[in-house]
């Protein structure tokens, strides 16, 4: 049997929730995303995707759009996993994973919880109960945001379901409802 | 709809008004019994569905998740999907115990409606989330691959295989029960649904050792719906036991608990969600001791005593010749000391009974490994008869040794007396993995000799088995342990010392492999460093010490005629030879029967009824297919077809007690009583000139014995089994040190049915595999910390290319058209062969189990 190559997909590991949103408007915003991140406005998450889009300017399939939350997000069907939205994300939130891993963590900020429960609707606030409810050991806290080891994940969902913030997103959108879904 | 929560169930609206885990909707409420519970957690797969085209486990998803979505379970496959699949899975063989089938079915038909013609990675992928601890996946793979082709159009179905005119032995015989494990509408006792059934559960101990001082369930008892709550008080004889009765129904106010899984009160409710509610009402004081946790601490002289005649549950000593002078004199000495692990058996259908009142007495819908020997425990739990209990399988969701102790079926009985109605009892997956016996961990120090040439001289060992807090079967589990340290060699100088201690943890008994797989890991790893010393192969040396036809055996039993060990060495002398510096190599053999002078009977009733022979014998059909195996052997020797022959199942009331499904026994035993029985009903046949319907209402029994010499017994050459099956298996890794093939050949005798004997093995080698590499049952204090998912259970993705190959000889045993067991022998030589490949390839001797500092060991922790 032949082996196909192992198709490689984006991931953004943000879910767009930052609360500065209502203060600096994002049509307000300027430039692309590394000169918003110079300039990075007060209040504004300072791990969190910026929103100028230069992943999807980068990319060449058309793979990437900003939501409504204003974070870049990946469509895994158009992907190729070529990697330019990896290299064009100033704050280093876009990686590549296999397809059967429809099931991450959409953040990677570092600040205490208490402060991320402050400024972030989606944001990762190190409770916890991820990592109690995987049934495989699979999840665990690192910098104050869950990590998913992918050796170990079985893409159950648990996780996903469990999650009181919706940082755990479900890219099929069974388990945490997908924006994507209603446009596709 | 009215209610709050609705979605399309098999093509049907639903609605619901509860949030819940959509498993317990589909089971509870639309009653979809393929939607199988094996763990509730999202670790095992057998609850799988498929929601909007993706296959999700529905024990993770809830009704309030699935609002608006379409849901499919097996039930609502449409015709030829349900066809291509029993078809499929009936002809690679990919059922055995059934349980996570219909998960697979539905991963299965998820991918093949996504991707039409699916590669064998992307079926792998595809079955990450599914456990299956039967087959070793590769028969699961082909069978969706069949389906697949069947659905495009580039494979037909055969169905003169499934009707099965030609099911004698030897052929490409279909299963029984595919069909109705595949379409999931067999029954598991989980599945029954009995008018005016409630449930019991157990509230088990919080600590593995401590006096307990109060039970306070009155709130409990006061909440509505709340039938009853028993206590120790309640039991009429307040132990059982397979062999040994030393195990508490439940503990006593003011005794001692001997490990967590220990039941302190039992509590009965209309329904699951009040019996949850419940068992939290119930608060016990204790007074927490510390517990004895490792067999060094039970051998302590002021040792706490786990049970009142101390803590030495068992010993062995097993000896012959005169070890010591011989190696004394040898060439060649090597002593190594040798651990391995507790192991669970990670069945995939957790412990379950349904228990009602039934005549004077009882009747238990069971999932074990023997009716009658649940018939006598809870028998003597009332202290009435046996036979005003019976005990009936339905099907039985995997065992491998693990299901030969009472677990729930007693404390079902119990309630149902009790209470006066169908009482059903199902374990919580973390329930089980802390209450049922595991593989007894062992510490052993082995030290075996040779001449010059590599013969081997003599062998002494000392082994130590920790039984946990219970004996089950630590007896005969741990003198097979001994009687099998000696490996299929010839060589007549053996002083074997066992011993298997009580402790605070979880108890060990039967595991597939019964001792065997600890005691000839050692020897096995012994055998590789003699090999080195005297400059010979390690397939050379086991080559020249082989045992074969009319040879003796260490234990003094002389090889029959049936004996293949070195034909299996030439079937992978090849493979091993071609890969140097990569490939272990390791042989093993497995008694076929219990033996040992035990009466070890096999029993068939045939049973001529509307034109059917009716075959009645209680013998379990775990998953392994001795069911199947007995049809074959009546249609062999009567030359009726499947269909003109039906397996009663196992049933006290009906079927002669055919004995336990253990020892590897039961096609070589029963099937043996039911050829027997065969033949007597084919002179009649002949006589009515093929005629069946003329033989309507007449009954044949056999009882099939062959006597056995018990353990040193004073005879010459003492016959301690029917038969030996053996094997020789060749790991082979690549350069990061990952499984790359197996190369697994045995012994078996004459192969009843092809398809399943090679699920056995790979099944068996993958379970070796993660014996090896990755299965471990860690303890703190005497308290299990794994979880299902986290027990280190192998994965679609990670198996290697298994090839089971099984040579027949022209000379076999007289019994059972020369069929000899497969059961267990397949696990026992995989991991001494893989730990024997690391060494060939890094030249560390890894003398403990699961192998420390391998590729698998190394993923494990970069993940930690």
């Amino acid at each position: 049997m032949g082996q196909k190559r192992k198709k490689r997909v984006a991931v953004v590991q943000c879910a767009g929730g930052c609360r500065a949103e209502a203060e600096v408007p994002r049509k307000e915003r300027t430039g692309d995303c590394r000169a918003m991140a110079e300039s990075s406005p007060e209040g504004m998450c300072k791990w969190g995707c910026l929103g100028q889009g230069s992943c999807a300017a980068a990319c060449r399939m058309g793979a990437i759009r900003i939501n409504s939350a204003g974070a870049a997000e990946a469509d895994r069907e158009k992907c190729v996993g070529c990697g330019l939205c990896v290299k064009a994300c100033p704050r280093n939130l876009i990686r590549l994973t296999a397809p059967e891993f429809h099931i991450y963590s959409a953040c990677v900020n570092e600040d205490p919880g208490a402060q991320t429960r402050k400024y972030c609707s989606t944001g990762c606030i190190a409770c916890g109960i991820c990592v109690k409810n995987c049934p495989v050991n699979a999840v665990r806290i690192e910098d104050s945001h869950a990590v998913i080891d992918e050796e170990k994940c079985i893409a159950c969902g648990m996780c996903a379901v469990k999650c009181p913030r919706g940082v755990i997103i479900d890219y099929d959108g069974i388990f945490t409802v997908r924006e994507g879904q209603v446009e596709r | 709809m009215k209610e709050k929560y609705c979605f399309t169930v098999n093509g049907v609206m639903r609605g619901t008004d509860e949030e819940k885990p959509l498993l317990r909707y589909l089971r509870d409420d639309l009653h979809l019994h393929s939607v199988k519970d094996g763990c509730s957690e999202g670790a095992c797969g057998t609850c799988t569905i498929i929601v909007d085209g993706r296959a999700v486990k529905s024990c993770v998803l809830t009704t309030k998740l699935a609002v608006g979505r379409n849901i499919i379970t097996t039930e609502g496959l449409s015709e030829e999907e349900k066809e291509a699949f029993v078809y499929a899975f009936g002809s690679k063989g990919s059922v055995q115990c059934g349980f996570c089938i219909p998960g697979m079915v539905m991963a299965g038909k998820a991918l093949i409606d996504r991707v039409p013609d699916p590669t064998e990675e992307e079926i792998k992928t595809a079955l990450k989330g599914n456990i299956c601890r039967c087959t070793g996946y590769k028969k699961i793979i082909e069978g969706i691959q069949l389906a697949a082709a069947i659905l495009r159009g580039d494979e037909k179905i055969e169905e003169m295989l499934e009707k099965g005119d030609a099911y004698g032995v030897g052929k490409h015989a279909f299963r029984l029960d595919v069909r109705e494990k595949v379409l999931g509408y067999g029954e598991y006792p989980d599945d029954v649904e009995m008018d005016g059934m409630v449930y019991a559960s157990a509230v088990r101990s919080q600590y593995p050792r401590a006096r307990v001082l109060d039970i306070h369930y009155e709130k409990a008892l006061a909440l509505p719906g709340v039938l009853d709550v028993l206590t120790a008080e309640d039991v009429p004889n307040n132990k059982v036991g397979h062999l040994q009765q030393d195990w508490d129904v439940m503990i006593a106010k003011g005794s001692i608990t001997r490990c967590v899984g220990d039941a302190i009160c039992l509590i009965v409710a209309e329904s699951r969600e009040i019996l949850e509610k419940a068992k939290k009402l119930v608060k016990i004081d204790y007074e927490e001791l510390k517990p004895v946790t490792s067999v060094q601490e039970a051998m302590a002289e002021d040792a706490p005593k786990v049970h009142s005649k101390g803590n030495l549950c068992q010993s062995r000593h097993v000896t012959r010749g005169d070890a010591k002078t011989a190696l004394a004199n040898s060439k060649y000495v090597v002593t190594q000391k040798y651990t391995t692990p507790f192991t669970e058996h990670a069945f995939l259908e957790p412990e379950c009974a349904v228990a009602f009142p039934y005549k004077d007495g009882v009747k238990v819908l069971s999932s074990d490994q023997g009716v009658y020997d649940t018939r006598k425990e809870i028998s003597i739990m009332f202290g009435w008869d046996p036979e005003r209990v019976v005990v009936e399988n339905k099907l039985v969701g995997g065992g491998f040794g693990g299901k030969e102790d009472v677990s729930a079926q007693h404390i079902a009985a119990l309630a149902a007396m009790k209470v006066n109605r169908p009482v059903k009892v199902v374990f919580s997956r973390q329930e089980s993995i802390n209450f049922h016996p595991k593989r007894h961990a062992m510490e052993g120090t082995f030290t075996l000799g040779c001449d010059e040439n590599g013969i081997f001289t003599g062998l002494d060992c000392e082994i130590y088995f920790d039984t946990g807090a219970y004996a089950s079967l630590c007896g005969p589990v741990l003198e097979r342990a001994c009687t099998h340290s000696v490996g299929p060699y010839c060589y007549q100088n053996t002083d074997i010392r066992g011993y298997g201690y009580y402790t605070n943890n979880p108890p060990a008994g039967a595991f597939r492999g019964f001792g065997v797989c600890q005691s000839e890991f050692a020897l096995e790893s012994n055998i590789n460093l003699l090999a080195e010393k005297v400059g010979i192969s390690p397939w050379e040396i086991r080559y020249r010490n082989a045992i074969e036809p009319g040879k003796v055996l260490p234990n003094g039993q002389i090889a029959d005629c049936s004996t293949a060990l070195k034909e299996t060495l030439l079937a992978v002398k090849d493979a091993y030879e071609s890969n140097p510096g990569r490939a272990g190599i390791a042989c093993a053999m497995k008694n076929a029967g219990v033996g040992v002078g035990l009466p070890d009977k096999g029993r068939a009733k045939l049973i001529v009824h509307d034109g059917k022979v009716e075959l009645y014998s209680a013998a379990s059909d775990i998953g392994q297919g001795c069911a199947t195996v007995f049809v074959q052997m009546a249609a062999e020797t009567t030359g009726l077809g499947k269909e003109q022959i039906r397996n009663m199942g196992a049933n006290s009331e009906v079927a002669p007690d055919s004995g336990t499904t253990s020892g590897s026994r039961q096609t070589l035993i029963t099937g043996e009583a039911v050829r027997m029985a065969a033949a007597d009903l084919n002179e009649e046949l002949k006589k009515a000139g093929g005629d069946l319907r003329q033989l309507e209402g007449r009954e044949f029994f056999a009882e099939f014995f062959d006597p056995t010499d018990k353990l040193g017994a004073d005879v010459p050459f003492p016959k301690s089994h029917v038969a030996y099956g053996f094997a020789t298996h060749v790991v082979i890794l690549d350069d990061d040190g990952r499984v790359k093939e197996v190369y697994a050949a045995h012994d078996s005798g004459r192969v009843v049915n092809p398809i399943s004997i090679q699920g056995q093995i790979e099944g068996g080698v993958l379970m070796g595999l993660g014996y090896a590499f990755t299965e471990d049952f860690p303890l703190k204090d005497a308290v299990p910390q794994a979880k299902y998912g986290t027990l280190g259970l192998m994965r679609a993705p990670q198996i290697p290319d298994i090839h089971a190959i099984y040579v027949e000889k022209e000379e076999l045993l007289p019994f059972a058209y020369g069929a000899k067991g497969i059961g267990e022998i397949a696990t026992i030589p995989t991991a001494p062969a893989a730990q024997g490949a690391y060494y060939a390839m890094d030249h560390v001797l890894r003398t403990k189990l699961p192998m420390e500092d391998t590729y698998y060991s190394k993923k494990q922790k970069a993940v930690r």
